[in-house]
């Protein structure tokens, strides 16, 4: 059990490699939220109320609200992650979000639903691959997350440089 | 004596007339319900409305399957009553039935032979109303007969004959889902104009739909 944070933090060690990587997962991870709600927002909200009311866990009301508003989430979250801004806020909001779709994804599977995902689009059926697919988003995310706390908590230890410190000059 | 040859000619000619509609009576809702109608013919009469209404709902659905049942009920129902008999919506059955269902291609047989005496609506609500009924027990010509009249039950019968124009039908139907991408039942595809969007399975609610339909028609 050990084993996961501790990966995470050697990721989240401070150092060139691994910065880019951070920034690498977290573009990628934002680009991936923006295409999911462009996917989203290209057709009128009740094609995915259908796809939300297709789970099978919301009153239809609820479905709808969240067809409505969640795309526009995903669009949030995406520039937000492709920008930077807020990053530990955004990342732990992106991995309680993609936890919960995968959540949601894993509980229909089981009970054999048969329905479409719904994450990209329509017609894409819920089954094994997706179930990867998003497994590894949240996994990606859920690293960038720990990279941004870390990130933030060794910016705080490092010692402050100022012109009157004889080794900056 | 050529103006009494014309008379003649006259009187043959009528009661030839007669005589081929006396002969053709008696046979006219055979020829009409065997050879008249190919697979091609019985696709337009398994739907509903008006041709030229601007939405087309295109239902693949299996006569055997619970969901189907449930959406015929629940949601296709109430479109035909508010969208399709308001000249909105025209409503297209596809057979679609899955291997999975032992008796679903024998009950689209039915609605296919119903379809080509023009009366596949009733036989259609009969079969999925009856649905647990004929599941069980594969008797699903009972469920026809009392949903048609003895005459009308007669018609359906001579049709049934013709196994494989009927699967010819369902199959052509079956082949144009493939086509589609269509996996499950039931899968429902609406065109607007050059548009068609197919509904994401499992989710569909009258309420739903109906915005969406609602949406489609101001555009």
């Amino acid at each position: 059990m050990g084993g996961a944070p501790a990966a995470f933090s050697s990721f989240a060690k401070p150092g060139a490699g691994r910065r880019a990587l951070l920034l690498v997962a977290r573009i990628g991870l934002g680009a991936v939220f923006i295409y999911a709600a462009y996917t989203k927002l290209r057709h009128p909200w009740m094609l995915f109320a259908f796809s939300v009311n297709s789970y099978q866990i919301l009153p239809e009301w609820a479905a709808a609200l969240l067809a409505r508003t969640l795309p526009w989430l995903e669009l949030l979250l995406g520039l937000l992650l492709v920008s930077g801004y807020q990053l530990r806020c955004v990342a732990v909001a992106s991995s309680a979000l993609l936890l919960g779709f995968f959540a949601v994804m894993l509980r229909s599977h089981f009970k054999g639903l048969g329905i479409d995902c719904g994450c990209f689009g329509f017609g894409e059926k819920l089954g094994v691959r997706t179930l990867v697919r998003d497994g590894a988003l949240v996994a990606v995310s859920l690293a960038v997350s720990v990279a941004a706390f870390a990130g933030a908590r060794s910016n705080r230890l490092r010692p402050a440089t100022t012109s009157e410190d004889p080794k900056a000059n | 004596m050529a103006r009494h040859d014309r008379k003649t000619f006259g009187i043959l000619l009528v009661s030839a007339v007669v005589w081929a509609l006396g002969l053709a009576e008696p046979m006219l809702p055979q020829t009409r319900v065997s050879a008249a109608v190919s697979a091609a013919e019985l696709t337009a009469l398994k739907a509903v409305g008006s041709k030229s209404a601007p939405i087309v709902i295109e239902v693949f659905s299996d006569f055997q399957c619970p969901a189907c049942k449930r959406v015929y009920q629940e949601t296709l129902r109430p479109v035909m009553d508010n969208y399709v008999a308001t000249g909105k919506v025209y409503l297209v059955h596809r057979d679609f039935p899955l291997p999975m269902h032992n008796h679903s291609r024998e009950a689209a047989r039915w609605a296919n032979a119903a379809a080509a005496i023009g009366k596949f609506e009733k036989v259609e609500e009969a079969l999925y109303t009856k649905q647990d009924a004929w599941s069980a027990s594969g008797n699903m010509e009972a469920v026809v007969a009392a949903a048609l009249s003895p005459a009308e039950m007669k018609k359906v019968r001579q049709v049934m004959s013709e196994t494989a124009m009927l699967d010819a039908a369902i199959d052509r139907d079956r082949e144009l889902g493939l086509q589609k991408r269509v996996t499950q039942t039931p899968s429902l595809f609406v065109t607007r104009g050059a548009q068609t969007e197919a509904l994401p399975a499992g989710g569909l609610s009258y309420s739903l739909l109906k915005q969406y339909l609602d949406y489609l028609l101001k555009q």
